[in-house]
């Protein structure tokens, strides 16, 4: 049977035939519509994890069951699963417990362009590396039985183009698997320092074994004899590139990149006039190459940041690209378009507030981040998620005068829930005065509309336990915890101003639901009165895709506008009117 | 290896990869290879996006290089204009007349879009077809059809025959538009009628 499938369904497809139990983890672009397939198969749980660490974790007990165990994080969530991730290469599995981390190679969707190869180094566990659908399919399968065979958690790792690369796939059916069930194993299983001086054997003594299969698998690592003069070590999604830029080459393609084959590369090598390595981002299995004391070229003809193309690899391998650009743009200048925050967002106000008041702003991850783009440019700082609740309140302490008073965090909602409230504690139990914002629009909304602990909704959109933000604040201890409409904004600065000034640490809650996730119907458009706008740009000012410049003054689309009334709110001339509210 | 490139670019939210998908299960139909690169994440929020579909009779990657397409399937004028360095010599851009103007930033007047863009297209590009997609979907009383329209218009050039269109829409749309989308796609065929 051949059917299409998108690398990431391939890749719970693949989980699936092999028997998994259990799927968990947070969502984060390229990961995300893993679980949102695996969640099409009855059979498996398939559950969202406040974060990537409690999601791995939660997949090692379920290991530790017996029973197999998926999690899947983008690479920055790898970090934030890292100290499970490495403990558990002490650990090994009892069910096979695959991770899978989706690099974002181009940061098209990210902060950072880390490449976690060196992660599965680090931390001594298996890794595999799939190159289309069909793969991603039988890498995910096989790598549950790695698992098991040595003992190890394995990772998957893709990378943007891989986990959004739609083709054909030959799906199987579900394997006979029956877990052996829970293997009580002090020694194993509790990393004491004298058990983990004896695992640390043990982990070397798997990598050793590992690698003999790397060496010999031509399933896993397969050579495709070509040409003598040149032998290309490639793997991942670059793979593609090599075979359409140089079909004549002779090409090792490694889908097991940790361990590494350094004896089938050296015997690969032997047989070729000059070896040149192709992949992504950093030169992971070049350097590892050249430390065996190969000669071997690469990096040096690659771009050290992006992705890579059929382009810049034609250009690398055969001097120049054989696609050229022939159409001509010259002299024609184009609008860039940024992504923006939809018309009818509830962050839209408050980062007008922000901006008008002139706050110093801590920000995070997810749409809102978009408030820090012009016209709106309201963020001073974002770096991962849960940072902002840490920053502000340093910034807040050491600022100096001039930003007492001043100096916000803004969090999402689920990014609360994912790494805020420790933070949040940090600021109560050490005497903050810095103001928390919590953009509480129930939904992680970034990444496409997934549910979160404060949503009330599960994976498959059953009813589920819902946390309430104002009632965690309070629980924690913060004693100045408000809910405000962020549609409505004289009441949002006045609640701002009053909690900025307080002298301790208060939470202010802006809650109003995102448009995209509770599936909110459209409300009629904004009307201008044009003779009475004096061309202020104030509306415009509040960046909505819903409300343009035409010839030389406002002009709304029906279409587009959802008629929330935030332009309404910014115009002093009152120029702008809801239907059925009169002009604001 | 012959392999035949599609690009389509839009706005997020257009339906773009819709269009790609039902483009790619009608070659999955006619019984090739196809590979396809999808864009989801930050872009999708009224940014431009852009998808590349493959097929052949083996694709051996997803990505079309700039220079490579034969085709090119713009939903709006910008993003035609903008995509257009994808196209071959010998390339076809096939684009909707809409215009999106982009999010702006002030009050000035003419800040928003390319002046003069359906001469600039149509001096740029090796070959433009118009397709008023969204005129005829107007006319068929659902918008949403723009995109098998689209597809329609494509379909003469591509080596799928009319069964695989119609198993791909069945395959990707509910029963109850099936025969709507059916409609909206030989009313795109129709209209390049007349091109060779």
């Amino acid at each position: 049977m051949r059917k299409l499938m998108l690398g990431n369904e391939a890749v719970a497809r693949g989980a699936w035939e092999a028997c998994v139990a259990f799927g968990s983890g947070y969502p984060g672009t390229p990961s995300t519509e893993i679980l949102e397939a695996l969640a099409q198969y009855e059979e498996v749980a398939v559950q969202w994890a406040p974060n990537e660490k409690v999601g791995y974790e939660v997949a090692m007990g379920v290991s530790l069951s017996g029973h197999r165990a998926l999690v899947t994080m983008k690479h920055v969530g790898l970090n934030v699963a890292a100290d499970p991730f490495f403990s558990s290469s002490y650990m090994g599995v009892n069910g096979g417990l695959v991770v899978v981390s989706a690099d974002d190679p181009g940061m098209a969707s990210s902060q950072d362009e880390q490449d976690n190869r060196f992660l599965a180094k680090a931390a001594k566990v298996l890794m595999v590396e799939p190159c289309d659908p069909e793969e991603s399919r039988w890498m995910a399968r096989e790598a549950f039985t790695l698992s098991e065979r040595f003992d190890s958690p394995v990772l998957l790792r893709m990378t943007t183009r891989v986990c959004h690369q739609t083709g054909v796939v030959n799906p199987q059916e579900r394997e006979a698997w029956s877990s052996k069930g829970y293997l009580k194993d002090i020694p194993k299983n509790v990393l004491l320092p004298s058990h983990s001086k004896v695992r640390r054997f043990k982990v070397e003594e798997r990598l050793l074994r590992a690698r003999e299969l790397s060496e010999s698998s031509d399933r896993w690592n397969p050579i495709f004899k070509g040409s003598a003069d040149i032998g290309i070590v490639t793997s991942g999604v670059s793979f593609g590139y090599v075979r359409e830029a140089m079909p004549e080459a002779s090409i090792l393609k490694l889908g097991m990149t940790h361990p590494l084959p350094i004896e089938r590369i050296r015997l690969f090598a032997s047989g070729v006039r000059r070896l040149v390595v192709i992949e992504e981002l950093e030169p992971y299995i070049e350097a590892e190459i050249r430390n065996a004391g190969m000669e071997v070229t690469g990096r040096e003809l690659l771009p050290f940041t992006g992705e890579l193309n059929l382009p810049l690899v034609e250009k690398a391998l055969l001097g120049a690209p054989r696609h050229k650009v022939t159409v001509d743009l010259g002299g024609v200048e184009l609008p860039t378009r940024p992504p923006t925050l939809c018309p009818g967002c509830s962050h839209r106000g408050m980062f007008t507030l922000f901006r008008d008041m002139k706050l110093r702003v801590m920000g995070d991850i997810g749409c809102y981040t978009l408030g820090a783009l012009k016209p709106l440019a309201a963020m001073d700082a974002c770096m991962c998620m849960g940072a902002s609740v840490g920053m502000a309140e340093g910034l807040e302490k050491f600022g100096g005068p001039k930003e007492k008073g001043k100096t916000i965090g803004v969090i999402g909602d689920s990014t609360f829930f994912h790494s805020g409230i420790p933070a949040l504690i940090d600021m109560i139990v050490n005497r903050s005065s810095a103001t928390l914002v919590i953009l509480d629009n129930r939904w992680t909304a970034m990444t496409g509309g997934q549910p979160h602990p404060g949503t009330g909704k599960d994976i498959r959109g059953n009813d589920a336990p819902q946390l309430n933000v104002a009632q965690v604040c309070r629980a924690l201890g913060v004693r100045r915890v408000r809910e405000v409409d962020p549609f409505d904004l004289e009441a949002t600065r006045k609640a701002l101003e009053e909690e900025l000034a307080a002298p301790e640490v208060s939470v202010v809650v802006a809650v109003a639901p995102c448009i995209l996730g509770a599936k909110l119907k459209k409300g009629e458009a904004v009307q201008i009165a044009i003779e009475e706008c004096d061309r202020c740009g104030a509306c415009i000012r509040v960046g909505c895709m819903g409300i343009h410049e035409k010839d030389g003054f406002p002009d709304v689309d029906p279409d587009l506008c959802t008629g929330c009334g935030v332009c309404a709110q910014v115009c002093e001339k009152g120029a702008i009117s809801l239907p059925g509210v009169g002009r604001a | 290896m012959e392999i035949t490139n599609i690009l389509f670019s839009g706005v997020g939210g257009q339906g773009i990869l819709t269009s790609s998908r039902v483009l790619a299960l009608a070659a999955v139909h006619a019984g090739l290879d196809v590979k396809m690169s999808e864009v989801h994440g930050m872009s999708q929020r009224g940014g431009n996006v852009d998808t590349h579909v493959r097929i052949g009779k083996e694709v051996p990657s997803s990505l079309i290089p700039a220079g490579g397409a034969h085709f090119l399937v713009s939903f709006e004028k910008l993003e035609a204009l903008r995509y257009m360095a994808y196209l071959r010599p010998d390339g076809v851009a096939y684009v909707c007349p809409l215009e999106i103007p982009p999010l702006t930033q002030n009050l000035k007047k003419d800040a928003g879009y390319v002046k003069e863009i359906d001469r600039i297209l149509e001096e740029k590009a090796p070959r433009v077809i118009w397709v008023d997609a969204p005129a005829m979907a107007r006319e068929l009383g659902d918008l949403r059809m723009v995109n098998v329209i689209l597809l329609g218009a494509l379909s003469r050039r591509l080596p799928m025959k009319e069964e695989d269109w119609e198993a791909a829409i069945r395959e990707r749309f509910p029963a109850k538009v099936q025969e709507a989308c059916m409609r909206a796609f030989r009313m795109g065929v129709d209209h390049v009628a007349s091109d060779h």
